[in-house]
């Protein structure tokens, strides 16, 4: 996990730490058989991917991070909002973006940005990862992204699980109605524990389980007309395969990667760890910088933070071009809602849900633009107003994903993905 | 109805049947006459329906259907036979036996099919005169067909690019304004109906991002065409209403590749009723087993088995059953030992399916104690069951197991799920949940009454300690919550598409919805602080009382809802009465349709892996159960055991049809759904965690519990949700977000092999010093013996020769670390499906 410095690192304004509630580090891992059974794909083996699946990252600021004074400046608004950055031409003309994104600048045309977003006022990536308000999820359980993902994929992702959250579970990483089989594979707790070999069992030890397994394991699948028993067969293979290849491990083990290429993720090793485990054919990455919420200190906070995820953002997008992935993957950057246009006492910018901002990029979408706009101050959407479920529909479509499908929930209520799914189709 | 255009009087001939003049294009079907039979004695006998037609208006072209009479079935023959008309100036039928106007008057359609002969008279009228339209009635059913309002296309809330329809149509009047009003009137233009935006948009001539939905040479655009030709009347307040439909035949057996036609009749409020047919939409449940093509034509494919077609128009539903036996039937012998065997081999004869054989002992004892306790029979209890030669052993094992406490928790756990005792990490409600989880524990225990039971929990008052099913009402906060987890766990009836529409498969309108609501008016709640803690809400205790009013809103009307129970009459309350205490009356009358089936089905699905009616708790009449006198017995059965659950349990462990062998013949081989034989199970999570624990001698802890020698060390003895644990999350352990059984996964999934097979937990339960590895391998009797002591432990069997010679060439290639020997051992018996299932 990311530590950046920052006096807001993790926690937000009411103090709690929302990040990581959920410290059971779930390995849903998709996978159960029915979803296999259904897509009547062939599992590839580890490490071969078709390039027609498409994959996504989702990469998460929590706290609500500025509109302002990143990726939709007011230089011409007064003193009191425009901030303190001034805005810097990218390599598109006509569109400017903070000071400090230097690099995003020089490579704008492989980035798009939609400035006329509105959003809910709620500390939950429910509404970025799911398409629906906390409040409305409490009850409904709409599932995360890569929950859908993993509930479409799970057959095609051989050995590798199809979600993979390096930032821990949270409202919008779970799979609500989708099912526990869909929580996020999440490399900290007991499911990446069980890739290693357990402690007090050795590789050979483990060939001499299996042929005592083969010996006594005689039940005729064929009793089972619900495939239940043909699942568990099929899995214990995968599952022996997953500890003793360990595509996962691979991926997730960082000193394989060239050192010039670990020192430009530096601080950011998430980043590489996300991009290799996409290349390794996991369906969705998520990942998260924190240090957003900056009711104080605003500008001397971001001076920190936005180098950071420039760098960030750069090598990613720039690494996925040149593995030629990058009409393969898309990626998008957002926070919970955007910040007050009118800066506080204490040099700070308090929450704004009526904008936000969202950088994406890749994935087969058009590149090169800015969005919609806001009003002269920055406070709601002027032109092309969109909706996050709007931005997660065109997600959905460049990955392939129809969000028209239905789900049946637990009282067998088919339920679309996103209700709300016009594309923005600027980017289309 | 101010929006409503005042259609253009007709004059209707006096000779009509019918009672009221605006009722457009009806058929007088002869219900009275069903069949009138052939009086030809060669060939086989003809039946035809409707018996005779009566053909009203130029649009109206009834399906008529002939069924062949074979010794004792009855078969489709309506494509096969040929057809005469007297005079075909009159009338014309097509080969799918569709008969068409041409020309007013009377004739007779001759059909003969192998010999068969019948007659059907036809009168054909009113061809000439304009009948006017009905907006809900012939134009709405056009729009659901073409699916327009589905939820996919404008029927979704938002609408599609800018055009909402009411979903499904069952907002006729909204609709109609939609279509009238907005759009700048551009929709509807009767000054030139082709150019409406509704018809072009629909044939494709203009843009349309649905597609083309509709020929121009179709009926549907005739019948829309002269709607917006005439006017786009809405129609008269007079105008009947639809009541019901039914569908004929309701039931047949049909051979595979077979097929059969339907006919659908809608009926109205006035009495008059109209072949709708084509303008039904039809869905098959078991697509494997029989399709539905959208002319109402039933194809049954190779398999054996059942299938429904639900059968919806305006708003009403029904549905045909098909049954598809065996080409040849398989004879068997089955002693019935008591109702569900004199049922379920009913079935299977008509089937043609033969049961699979009885099961042995060693598959009975872990069945049957995995099926109520929960829990895996010890080595011992597995010797001395073979061992018992006494001829009624499997009944008194039966008998001995629902009194045992392991019976009390199990159930409780499974009522805890979908009475949603949740704590939600929050410390201040564990009083509650624990107390709660308590209670149920308590009933099952003691085999309270279930009507009482369920009565207890809907009427409960007080505080969460002295009433603890009062907790229910934590969860259930709202009169929405009320009617979803009622109706679902103890009507078996969802609900919740009701709260903001119709519903799309049950005839259940938001009015049966807030109907039911209306009974939660009067809950009052209070919430006591807890003297000495901090005054948040998790530190309160919950108070539930009956206030002196209150009510709930429909929400459709905004009027307040009157108390009505499902298909029954609106009740009223005075000012000291709990409208609650009404409910449960309703519920456990003997005679209520749903409270003893949903129970009945419920408990079914526990022991045979699959409900009657699948899912368990969707009892709607579009999705019927594949035996349905085994049901209405079950429930019968519940009912004058006067709702002990005990005794229900033991008529469904004790019938011969439980102790089959999950071994399938070849006539049952394909069969899932009529119980020729035991369907395997994969064990739940807190069963497979106790069984991990007993197998490898090593117990758990859960964390917040007592560590005193009484203490709950069991998973299934948790009384909530709220107990952390990796194992039983990856297995499946529902999180009790929901009323239904379904939220709980049974399926295999990759996180739950790989934790088996490979996780540190498991591995130290393997390994522990002290535990069944260690004790196996300090024994001091024959490797042999100790090999199917824990065989016997685990998949309740002994090894086969091959498994024990290869086990003991395991244990002599390792002399030196038996105990390494005997863990690889244990690892992998409960790596096999032979543990892993209940079978």
């Amino acid at each position: 996990m990311l530590k950046i410095p920052g006096n807001s690192q993790g926690t937000f304004c009411d103090g709690l730490t929302r990040r990581n509630f959920l410290q059971i580090g779930a390995f849903g891992a998709g996978l159960t058989l029915a979803d296999a059974m259904r897509s009547n794909a062939a599992a590839p083996s580890a490490n071969t991917r078709s390039r027609s699946l498409k994959s996504a990252i989702f990469i998460y600021l929590p706290g609500g991070p500025s509109h302002l004074d990143m990726y939709d400046l007011k230089p011409d608004a007064p003193k009191e909002i425009r901030g303190e950055f001034k805005p810097i031409a990218t390599n598109v003309p006509g569109v400017q973006i903070c000071e400090h994104f230097p690099k995003q600048a020089k490579m704008w045309d492989k980035l798009s940005v939609v400035r006329s977003l509105t959003s809910v006022n709620e500390h939950s990536d429910s509404l970025v990862m799911t398409g629906y308000p906390d409040r409305v999820n409490t009850l409904a359980g709409h599932p995360s992204f890569g929950a859908v993902v993993s509930k479409l994929r799970a057959a095609a992702s051989g050995s590798v699980p199809p979600y993979v959250s390096l930032r821990g579970m949270s409202r919008g990483s779970e799979p609500g109605y989708l099912g526990v089989a869909h929580r996020p594979f999440t490399p900290s707790g007991p499911g990446n524990a069980n890739l290693k070999l357990a402690r007090g069992v050795t590789g050979e030890r483990l060939d001499m389980r299996k042929s005592l397994l083969e010996s006594f394991d005689d039940t005729r699948r064929e009793i089972d007309a619900s495939g239940t028993m043909d699942g568990i067969d099929s899995y214990t293979e995968r599952a022996l395969d997953m500890v003793t290849s360990g595509a996962v491990r691979e991926a997730l083990n960082l000193s394989n990667e060239d050192p010039k290429v670990r020192d430009r993720y530096k601080g950011l090793e998430s980043f590489l760890t996300a991009r290799r485990l996409i290349e390794a054919g996991v369906g969705f990455v998520t990942l998260s910088i924190g240090g957003w919420d900056t009711h104080g200190k605003n500008f001397d906070t971001l001076r920190k933070q936005l180098p950071k995820v420039d760098q960030a953002v750069s090598n990613l997008i720039q690494d996925l071009h040149d593995r030629g992935l990058a009409n393969d993957v898309v990626t998008v950057m957002w926070g919970e809602f955007g910040r007050t246009p009118k800066i506080n006492g204490n040099a700070g910018r308090d929450h704004w849900a009526p904008a936000m901002s969202a950088l994406v990029a890749g994935g087969g979408l058009k590149m090169g633009q800015a969005v919609g706009a806001t009003t002269a101050n920055g406070e709601r959407p002027k032109d092309s107003p969109y909706s996050v479920p709007q931005v997660l529909s065109t997600l959905y479509h460049a990955i392939g994903v129809d969000p028209s499908q239905t789900f049946p929930n637990g009282s067998g209520r088919p339920m679309y993905i996103l209700d709300e799914r016009e594309p923005v189709k600027e980017l289309l | 109805m101010g929006y409503r255009s005042r259609p253009p009087t007709f004059a209707i001939p006096s000779d009509f049947l019918l009672p009221s003049q605006h009722i457009a294009m009806r058929i007088i079907v002869s219900f009275f006459l069903l069949a009138s039979f052939s009086s030809i004695s060669l060939g086989d006998t003809l039946k035809a329906f409707p018996a005779s037609l009566s053909i009203r208006g130029v649009d109206d072209a009834p399906q008529l259907l002939i069924t062949r009479v074979t010794q004792d079935r009855e078969k489709d023959g309506t494509a096969d036979a040929s057809y005469a008309i007297a005079d075909p100036t009159i009338c014309r039928i097509d080969q799918t036996g569709r008969v068409f106007p041409l020309a007013n008057g009377k004739t007779t359609i001759t059909a003969t099919l192998a010999g068969g002969r019948i007659e059907i008279p036809v009168t054909v009228s009113s061809l000439e005169t304009p009948r006017p339209i009905n907006f809900a009635n012939q134009i709405e059913p056009i729009l659901t067909k073409l699916s327009c309002n589905s939820g996919g296309c404008h029927g979704k809330i938002q609408g599609q690019n800018g055009f909402r329809l009411s979903l499904l149509g069952f907002d006729p009047e909204l609709d109609y304004m939609t279509l009238l009003k907005e759009s700048r009137g551009r929709r509807l233009m009767p000054s030139a109906p082709d150019q409406s935006l509704l018809l072009a948009k629909a044939t494709g001539k203009v843009p349309h991002g649905g597609g083309k939905k509709l020929e121009p040479d179709s009926e549907e655009y005739k019948v829309l065409r002269r709607w917006i030709a005439t006017g786009m009347p809405y129609g008269q307040e007079t105008d009947p209403t639809i009541e019901k439909i039914s569908v004929h035949p309701e039931s047949r057996v049909i051979d595979k590749q077979g097929r059969q036609q339907l006919v659908v009749v809608a009926h109205y409020s006035d009495g008059s009723s109209e072949d709708v047919t084509r303008r039904t939409q039809f869905e098959s449940n078991e697509t494997e087993i029989a399709s539905v093509d959208g002319a109402g034509l039933v194809r049954t494919l190779s398999m054996t088995g059942q299938a429904a077609i639900m059968v919806r128009f305006s708003g009403q539903v029904s549905v045909f059953r098909a049954l598809v036996p065996r080409a040849q039937a398989q004879p068997f012998t089955f002693a019935s030992k008591n109702l569900v065997d004199e049922l379920t081999s009913r079935k299977w004869r008509e089937l043609g399916l033969a049961p699979s054989a009885e099961c042995n002992d060693e598959t009975f004892i872990r069945r049957v104690y995995l099926d109520i306790t929960g829990t895996l029979p010890t080595t011992d209890a597995v010797r001395s069951f073979v061992a018992d030669r006494t001829g009624d052993k499997r009944d008194r094992l039966v008998d001995r197991l629902v009194e045992t406490p392991e019976y009390a928790y199990y159930f409780a756990n499974k009522w805890a799920d979908i009475l949603r005792v949740k704590r939600r990490n929050q410390a201040g409600r564990a009083t509650g949940t624990f107390a709660f989880h308590n209670w149920i524990r308590d009933a099952m225990a003691n085999d309270m009454p279930y009507d009482q039971f369920v009565r207890e929990i809907i009427c409960a008052t007080g505080d969460e300690i002295k009433s603890p099913p009062t907790v229910w009402y934590k969860e259930v906060a709202t009169p929405e919550n009320f009617v979803d987890d009622l109706s679902q766990v103890f009507l078996g009836q969802r609900m919740a598409c009701a709260n903001c529409h119709h519903h799309p498969y049950e005839k259940w309108s938001q009015d049966d919805y807030w109907g039911l609501a209306a009974f939660y008016g009067r809950v009052g709640k209070k919430q006591l602080a807890t003297p000495g803690t901090a005054t948040n809400n998790q530190n309160r205790l919950q108070f539930v009382y009956v206030r002196s009013n209150g009510s709930v809103t429909n929400k459709r009307t905004n009027q307040t809802a009157p108390l009505k129970p499902l298909d029954a009459d609106p009740l009223t309350v005075d000012g000291t009465e709990d409208p609650r205490a009404l409910l449960a009356d309703w519920m456990a009358s003997p005679d209520n349709p749903f409270f003893a089936r949903a129970v009945a089905n419920r408990y079914w699905a526990h022991f045979f892996g699959r409900g009657i009616v699948d899912p368990i708790d969707d009892l709607r009449v579009t999705n019927p159960p594949s035996n349905p006198e085994l049901l209405d017995a079950l429930a019968k059965s519940i009912v004058d055991q006067k709702f002990s659950l005990k005794s229900f349990v033991k008529l469904i462990c004790k019938s011969r049809t439980y102790s089959l062998s999950a071994e399938p013949n070849e006539s049952n081989q394909a069969d899932k759904q009529s119980f020729a034989r035991y369907y395997p199970k994969r064990l739940s999570a807190e069963v497979v965690f106790d069984a991990v624990c007993q197998v490898t001698g090593s117990p758990s802890q859960f964390g917040g519990l007592p560590t005193d020698a009484f203490a709950p060390r069991r998973a299934i003895m948790l009384p909530d949700e709220s107990f952390t644990s990796y194992f039983l999350d990856v297995f499946g352990r529902p999180q009790r977000i929901s009323a239904c059984e379904c939220e709980r996964v049974n399926e295999a999934s990759l996180a739950m092999t790989l934790h088996m097979l490979n996780s540190q937990e498991v591995q130290d339960k393997i390994a522990r010093a002290g535990g069944r590895a260690d004790e196996l391998a300090k024994a001091k009797r024959t490797d042999e013996e100790k090999i199917e002591d824990v065989f016997l432990s685990a998949i309740g069997k002994k090894p086969t020769a091959a498994q024990l010679s290869m086990a003991k060439a395991h244990l002599a290639k390792h002399e030196k670390d038996k105990k390494q020997a005997y863990e690889n051992i244990v690892w992998a018996l409960l790596n096999t499906k032979a543990f892993l299932f209940n079978q």
